[in-house]
């Protein structure tokens, strides 16, 4: 649960936050990673009309309406392609994905690996309550083994997925995980992850204290400790050695913090079109530019 | 129709397609009509495949019925095609390759040359035997070698100066062969044309109107779009490959949503896959363009076949109802006029439009005397000025032609959360935590309806969205769309030459239809229905639309293109038997 002192301190900067009631659970974790997600963009201070947040479907994809920037709810799964899209068309937004466990690495899964290789400069948020919120408690992919949850009811027999070890493999440049109990930490992985050029994804901690009672926020805390500075995220093999303490203490020890950082040409920087300019900006073909390729055909 | 079959066939990789490609532009220089198509199978090396090139004095609108002169690489090319052969017809062999025992040489003529020798000798690579027969066949039609010369230069000369070398030795050696001679008069009319494919002239028309934005995964044959657009990256539209159909989509709405012409393209395995996104994009009215040029199905069916068996998929894909517009295009123009046209539709419709191709349309080669720059206007529809919010901004306002400004990221001042789920004018859910309650309730409805408008509005606006008529006062119509047309139009002609007065109803625009004025046209005719697949679907359509029931079909569905001269004949057997 969030606790007052934790609330980021949102007085001094513009707020982003649209006033709309949240559709959240009371203490549902999300509601701390949308007060992160102000923060960081209030400590960045993007102009507003210039932010896309695109969503996939799920409780934690009700992202978009706590903010008055452009947003999108788009389909279970499928944030990161449409959020490539907009981003390849007009390379000044700032785009951040936000979505859920399910989403992101059960029906969206595919996208992720292929996200972390092209290295478009995105920030995904993925809130891991390790459970289906919205359908009413089904086991997702990073439900642990033997998980009670009502397509589990006698405890679920397949092991979780790693979506850290996942993405550091998959390529992914910036990969951090933070806990929901602790926004302030949250807000300032989720600042770095925008600042950081290319592909960057923060898995959060984040519990469903209405179908997840596993994974609550004690069973966190006695669990998460932050990374130190003995940890150098540079060095990819020791971030994978990292991202993998969870599974090898038995999950008694959950590291949170940046595991990864690298930096690599984005997608963008390579791409012949978009290097001259943002699409939307470049001009409709001439008259001539058409008869040229034409022409090829004679 | 004074016009000439030509027939390559042999093995795949065997590099019929190159050589093909050089006669039908060397015609297509000298003033000829040129229509190709090819038969293949979806392997790489080996199978048999052929490569059938009309030339003609006159516009053919099918590759023609018969063979006049066939190059037969191999046994298989000799047995597979011995059937097609005209009486007189021409049969240039490799003697070491295939022998033409079964075939009698009063029929036939039949002309030996060692193609493999002469390639080995003229440039030591066995693939240029096909130069060497191509060179052949412009000896036998009188063509001019320097001709192929200058094509040679212009399509090879980015490989250097040894390949644009052995290319032309190798079909020197071919035109000069002893024996080979003029045996067929065509006479050009001087113009230069073009030659290409229906998915050529469909990309190359989308980046005149406008494309900026095409994703895609392969799957043929759409494939060859997305080869234009990959090979072209620098004239300025970006292509990007995607690792699925539903992200090729999904891509397409993020890139349209933010204010790019956007379009994507696949065949009906990758629509199947994208069929969820194609609500979304009605939904959130993003203004998308899809290609599905289909093939025979089901499933993974004939890859490399045609079939026109996805109409009714394409026209009713997805949950729920919203606007959406299918067109299919019927000759090359129109295959090049549908891109502007569908990105000018999509954005001044808001939502998406389907374009429905085939592997006939999209793979035959046509020649065209030009294409209608002039008629590519581009038009982006109704976007709102910054600062019409005011306060927040209504993207989805309740506009009585249901078409709403909209605004695109980075337009400050017009802020609004687009969703897959049902909303208010802001764009705020409406979702089911309201249920029941009547302020919402009604403006699901209002929502709903404010979508559906944007069909009457089409209709009242645009003049498209009705079949053309030729020949109205004819005894019989044919009704076909899409790339049926072509064959349509040449079995007309066929048929007004034995006396047989048959007109012709095609269809462009499927989705929506102006019901009233599509039954005054086929009111009071006798129609024959003219489609490739097995249920009507056309049929089903006008059923629908117009509740006029066409009885008399001929349907074809083996994945073979239905040809003008075979269409002919089976419009005789429908008007001997017309119900
Ligand atoms: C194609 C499709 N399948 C299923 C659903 C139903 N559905 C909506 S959200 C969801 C799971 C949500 O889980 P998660 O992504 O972890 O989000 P959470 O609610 O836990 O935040 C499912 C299965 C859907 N909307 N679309
Ligand atoms: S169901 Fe769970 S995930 Fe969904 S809002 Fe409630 S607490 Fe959050
Ligand atoms: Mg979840």
């Amino acid at each position: 649960m969030v606790t007052n002192e934790q609330q980021p301190n949102a007085q001094a900067k513009q707020s982003y936050a649209s006033g709309i009631k949240p559709v959240w659970c009371p203490g549902c974790g999300d509601h701390s990673v949308s007060m992160a997600l102000n923060k960081a963009l209030m400590e960045l201070g993007i102009e507003k009309s210039k932010v896309l947040i695109v969503a996939g479907i799920g409780c934690s994809s009700a992202m978009p309406h706590q903010f008055s920037t452009y947003g999108v709810d788009s389909l279970h799964g499928r944030l990161l392609p449409m959020a490539v899209g907009a981003k390849l068309a007009n390379g000044d937004l700032t785009v951040i994905g936000t979505g859920g466990d399910g989403d992101g690495y059960g029906i969206g899964g595919g996208h992720l690996i292929h996200m972390a290789r092209r290295n478009i400069d995105i920030t995904y948020v993925v809130m891991n309550n390790e459970i289906y919120g919205l359908t009413t408690g089904q086991a997702s992919p990073t439900s642990m083994m033997g998980a009670k949850t009502k397509s589990t009811p006698f405890g679920d027999i397949e092991y979780p997925l790693n979506p850290l070890t996942l993405a550091i493999s998959a390529g992914a440049t910036y990969v951090a995980r933070g806990f929901a109990g602790d926004p302030m930490h949250l807000a300032e992985l989720i600042k770095n992850g925008i600042s950081h050029k290319g592909f960057s994804i923060i898995d959060v901690l984040s519990p469903c204290v209405s179908f997840n009672t596993l994974n609550t926020y004690d069973w966190f805390r006695q669990r998460v400790y932050k990374l130190d500075q003995s940890h150098d995220p540079t060095n990819r093999e020791g971030a994978l050695a990292k991202a993998l303490e969870c599974e090898e203490s038995d999950y008694k020890k959950m590291p949170i913090g940046l595991f990864y950082r690298n930096e690599k040409p984005t997608y963008s920087e390579m791409d012949m079109v978009i290097k001259k300019g943002a699409l939307i900006a470049q001009p409709m073909p001439s008259g001539e530019e058409i008869r040229d390729v034409i022409d090829e055909y004679k | 129709m004074t016009s000439i079959n030509v027939r390559i066939a042999g093995a795949n990789g065997d590099g019929l397609e190159s050589s093909g490609a050089l006669l039908t532009k060397v015609a297509a220089r000298n003033g000829l009509h040129v229509f190709a198509h090819r038969g293949y199978q979806s392997i790489i090396r080996g199978g048999h495949v052929w490569y059938q090139i009309r030339l003609s004095e006159q516009k053919p609108w099918s590759y023609g019925d018969g063979i006049d002169i066939l190059v037969a690489l191999n046994q298989d090319a000799v047995d597979y095609q011995k059937s097609r052969l005209k009486d007189n017809a021409i049969v240039i062999y490799d003697a070491g390759k295939a022998d033409v025992d079964a075939l009698d040489p009063k029929k036939y003529r039949l002309v030996p040359i060692p193609l493999l020798d002469i390639a080995m000798k003229t440039s030591g690579d066995a693939i240029m035997r096909n130069v060497v027969a191509i060179g052949a066949v412009m000896g036998f039609m009188g063509m001019d070698i320097r001709e192929l010369n200058a094509v040679v230069d212009s399509t090879f000369s980015k490989k250097g100066q040894q390949v644009v070398d052995s290319n032309i030795k190798a079909a020197a050696a071919g035109y000069n062969y002893e024996g080979v001679k003029k045996a067929y008069d065509l006479k050009g009319d001087g113009k230069g044309r073009y030659v290409l494919d229906g998915n050529t002239a469909l990309a190359m028309g989308a980046y005149a109107g406008g494309c900026k934005f095409y994703a895609a995964y392969p799957m043929t044959p759409a494939t060859s779009i997305m080869h234009w657009f990959a090979a072209h990256e620098a004239k300025g539209a970006l292509f990007k490959q995607a690792e699925d159909e539903i992200s090729a989509i999904m891509m397409t709405i993020g890139a349209a949503h933010a204010g790019a012409r956007a379009m994507c393209g696949t065949s009906g395995g990758g629509f199947s896959l994208m069929v969820e996104a194609l609500g979304f994009a009605g939904m959130m009215e993003a203004p998308i363009v899809v290609v599905d040029s289909q093939r025979t199905g089901p499933s993974t069916g004939l890859p490399s076949k045609t079939e026109q068996a996805d109409l009714l998929f394409a026209m009713f894909a997805s949950q729920g109802e919203f606007p959406r517009i299918v067109m299919s295009p019927r000759t090359m123009e129109e295959c090049f006029k549908a891109g502007a046209d569908a990105l000018n539709l999509a954005e001044r419709y808001q939502c998406p439009v389907i374009i429905l191709m085939d592997q006939y349309i999209s793979e035959h080669i046509e020649s065209v005397e030009d294409f209608d720059l002039g008629s590519v206007k581009i038009d982006r529809g109704k976007i709102a000025t910054a600062g019409a919010g005011g306060g927040r901004f209504k993207r989805y306002e309740l506009a009585a032609d249901g078409i709403s400004p909209r605004s695109m990221p980075g337009m400050p001042g017009l802020e609004f959360v687009a969703t897959s789920y049902e909303h208010d004018e802001y764009g705020d859910l409406v979702s089911d935590v309201r249920s029941g309650i009547d302020e919402h309730v009604e403006m699901r409805r209002k929502m709903n309806d404010k979508r559906m408008r944007k069909i009457d509005t089409m209709l009242k606006s645009e003049t498209i969205f009705v079949p053309n008529v030729v020949d109205d006062g004819a005894g019989y119509h044919l009704v076909t769309f899409g790339s049926t047309t072509e064959s349509a139009t040449e079995a007309m002609e066929i048929l007004k030459q034995q006396g047989i007065s048959v007109g012709l109803i095609s269809f462009n625009y499927l989705l929506p239809l102006d019901k009233e004025k599509t039954k005054r046209i086929l009111s009071g005719k006798k129609l024959i229905d003219v489609e490739c697949n097995f249920t009507a679907q056309l049929a089903q359509v006008i059923m629908l639309n117009t509740g006029i029931e066409i009885k008399n079909r001929i349907l074809k569905y083996d994945g073979e293109a239905i040809t003008g001269e075979e269409l002919a004949q089976k419009v005789k057997d429908a008007i001997a038997n017309f119900k």
